[in-house]
């Protein structure tokens, strides 16, 4: 017997949830994209689709925010200060994926200075997962050691029951049995069977990846500009990617007063290593894509023993160009063959 | 009773024209609205639609442009290029929602001081009629809000 | 011999005779009818190039892409007409010189590829001016004229809610073959234009200013669009710039190397009703 919770409950517990004061956020459908929103009603979820298009990612570092307002008076600078909206929030029905994704993060937010605005929000968040019935040809994660259920970085995981009635609810983390207290009464105890996982197929030896990436001898590897030559230098793969993580810091006013932001920024674009004084050390787009996979399988782990990867396969999804990190692991496989 | 609203206005005019129409209309103690801050430039063809949106970001609520009648102008054709920049932004700036009404254009001679003054009044009055540009001054707003979520 | 045969076939010839470094091209993507931009420099390689109905990024942007053609070498790049269209945008705005270019041109309609005649950017003229006399609708025709019809407060409230999706990550800019500048307006902060954050400020401003400068220079390819990760309708606009130029200033376009850039040149008589 284990514990469920039923999808037509799942409303009540949105209420129940909003009502102790938490903002409830989870996949939805808005104007031809779906991502993460705060909702009012659990109808206006959409928990079938494979992954949305936005990650997770966006809701513990956004796209751009404040820091601090600053106004240039005579003798002094006045500032002050913004910090992240206040509040516990439950995040419901993300993937094992994104989920994972943050606990990549982590160590890096509070690695040489522990960034406030990632780790407010971590502290006020849950995460709930739900572990994918279905998977599409993009999905990588079994490739990464992770898989469908992963349990890493989520507070509570789900897995789909076989009958489509609901979720087998493991509490994993205290934050997630808290959360799952306040709707205790809407669970129940059940002997109903689990919906197999998503077959997702490896796509890459991961480990043979990243021997050859650790090489010296493969960095000046004439394959950099041979994988990489379609790469047109946006930022669609960095920006969707749950564990990208690159910020610029920018000062938005006048000679009188201003806000300093944080906003994403890219190594994709030409402009991330250009020095003042002209010279740019990764000029050339095969040096930049070296860089991406570089940082994400060598430099990464090698700081904090995980791959800075959580194998959603947005960044193949979404590329303009068919890109992505897939297929230039899967060349390197290849190479060391 | 409240204050009547005071339309903020920017006008970026040509110097050899238009700038010296308001100089006459002021030597000629004419009276207009003083909601409307001059900008002078060499020629209108030295004005880029970034002016235009750079004054909207600032919080205006209504921008002029003017300059030597077509024909005119002292760098024999820079109003020709600015016309036709005008037209094609004039037409962007509609189908993204930002109202005609709001961005004015005018030929203006050293001459027309008289033409000047009418201009800047009738134009400051509109403007009073919109109202604040409430729309953009939302997305104003909304850079110096803190993240929503 | 299907043309995709006919294409790998001359490709090969070329390759081998020496008559061209490289051919651009489109191979099998990851996935269904995904297709990917492909670099065939060696003759052994055509096989990986595919001609479809699936075929439909515009690939000319790469011929700018630094340092390609300085060689002076030629190379062959399969385009259908927007993008010989945009050879000649390139070629009159001096960013490549068109006698270096060998276009194996194609057009899809529905499901058939036929192929078009024609080995240098002068070859295709006459298929342009077919193209500016029919008129052909784009996707999304309905969205437009939705929005045509809207007033200026629902036009905002709609561009506000599509903006207010983008991320800043500029796959519009880079997928299209116009916005060749080294640095971007947006990359230039002495001073600030436009701002570069994505609050919905920013994003308007971003995305205002990229219609302004493709104005008379789009060539409707559609890469901006497909590439936007959030689906932004960005077409739309560039849409109703084309038929402002074409309207106001009988401006298409993609004409010929040299056709003068709508915005740097003018006519006595350009004839507006709105200057007071």
């Amino acid at each position: 017997m284990t514990k469920i919770l039923l999808s037509d409950k799942l409303d009540n517990c949105v209420q129940r949830w909003k009502s102790a004061g938490i903002t409830v956020i989870g996949p939805v459908q808005r104007a031809n994209i779906s991502t993460y929103a705060a909702v009012e009603h659990a109808s206006e979820f959409d928990l079938g689709i494979v992954l949305t298009d936005r990650s997770i990612k966006e809701l513990f570092f956004p796209q751009t925010e404040p820091m601090l307002r600053y106004t240039i008076k005579k003798d002094a600078i006045d500032t002050d200060e913004f910090m992240p909206p206040a509040g516990p929030r439950i995040i419901f029905g993300g993937r094992p994926c994104d989920a994972s994704g943050m606990a990549i993060d982590d160590p890096l937010f509070g690695w040489d200075y522990k960034d406030e605005y990632w780790f407010k929000r971590r502290n006020e968040s849950v995460i709930v997962s739900i572990a994918c019935a279905k998977a599409d040809e993009f999905c990588m994660c079994t490739s990464l050691n992770l898989s469908p259920d992963s349990s890493k970085g989520s507070d509570v995981l789900l897995r789909p029951l076989e009958n489509g009635k609901g979720w087998q609810v493991e509490e994993l983390t205290e934050r997630g049995r808290e959360a799952f207290t306040t709707i205790a009464d809407f669970l129940q105890e059940s002997s109903d069977k689990v919906a197999p996982l998503a077959e997702v197929e490896k796509k890459f030896d991961l480990e043979t990846c990243v021997d050859w990436l650790q090489k010296p001898e493969n960095f000046e590897s004439r394959f950099w500009k041979e994988i990489s030559m379609r790469c047109i230098g946006c930022a669609s793969c960095t920006y969707l990617c749950p564990t990208c993580h690159c910020f610029d810091i920018q000062d938005e006013g006048d000679t009188y007063s201003g806000f300093r932001r944080k906003n994403w920024d890219s190594c994709s674009f030409a402009l991330f290593t250009m020095h003042t004084s002209g010279h740019n050390p990764r000029s050339t787009q095969s040096a930049r894509w070296r860089q991406r996979i570089m940082h994400k399988f060598n430099y990464f782990p090698g700081k904090f023993s995980a791959n800075s990867c959580s194998g959603c396969g947005r960044c193949t999804r979404q590329c303009p160009v068919d890109m992505g990190i897939t297929e230039t692991l899967q060349e390197i496989s290849k190479l060391m063959q | 009773m409240s204050e009547p609203f005071e339309p903020k206005i920017i006008a970026f005019v040509c110097t050899y024209c238009t700038y010296a129409g308001a100089d006459l209309a002021g030597t000629s103690r004419l009276k207009y609205a003083p909601n409307v801050r001059i900008i002078r430039l060499p020629c209108t063809g030295r004005i880029s639609p970034m002016f235009i949106l750079k004054a909207l970001q600032k919080g205006a609520d209504g921008v002029l442009i003017s300059g030597c009648h077509p024909g005119d102008c002292h760098f024999t054709h820079g109003n020709y290029h600015a016309r036709r920049r005008w037209m094609v932004f004039r037409a962007l700036l509609d189908f993204i929602g930002i109202p005609p009404e709001r961005v004015k254009y005018s030929w203006i001679s050293a001459a027309e001081g008289v033409k000047f003054a009418e201009f800047i009044n009738s134009v400051t009055e509109d403007i009073r009629k919109l109202g604040p540009f409430e729309q953009y001054n939302q997305l104003i707003e909304q850079t110096q809000a803190p993240a929503s979520l | 011999m299907s043309i995709e045969e006919q294409y790998r076939t001359r490709a090969k010839e070329l390759l081998s005779g020496g008559a061209v470094k490289m051919v651009i091209g489109y191979a099998k993507g990851t996935a269904g009818n995904r297709r990917r931009p492909v670099f065939i420099s060696s003759p052994d390689e055509v096989d990986r190039l595919v001609l479809d109905e699936a075929c439909i990024a515009n690939l000319s942007g790469y011929l700018v892409s630094e340092g390609l053609l300085s060689d002076e070498k030629r190379v062959a790049v399969f385009l259908r007409p927007e993008g010989i269209r945009a050879i000649n945008i390139l070629a009159a705005e001096s960013q490549l010189d068109s006698e270096q270019i060998v276009i194996f041109g194609f057009d899809v309609s529905g499901n058939e590829v036929k192929a078009l005649k024609g080995i240098h950017v002068e070859e295709f003229t006459e298929v342009i001016e077919a193209i500016k006399e029919s008129a052909p609708e784009t996707t999304n025709e309905e969205l437009l004229e939705k929005i045509e019809k809207m007033s200026p407060q629902e036009r905002f409230s709609f561009w506000q809610e599509e903006f207010a999706k983008c991320i800043k990550c500029y796959a519009c800019r880079q997928a299209c073959p116009m916005c060749y500048c080294r640095r971007c307006i947006v990359d230039s902060n002495q001073p600030q234009w436009v701002n570069t954050s994505s609050h919905s400020l920013g994003n308007f401003e971003w995305n205002i200013v990229r219609a302004f400068h493709l104005a008379g220079r789009c060539v409707e390819c559609g890469n901006c669009d497909r590439a936007c990760p959030v689906n932004i309708p960005l077409r739309l606009i560039n849409r109703k710039m084309a038929q402002e130029v074409l309207g106001a200033f009988d401006h298409f376009a993609g004409m010929s190397r040299t056709q003068e850039p709508v915005l740097a040149s003018f006519k006595k008589d350009d004839s507006e009703t709105f200057i007071l």
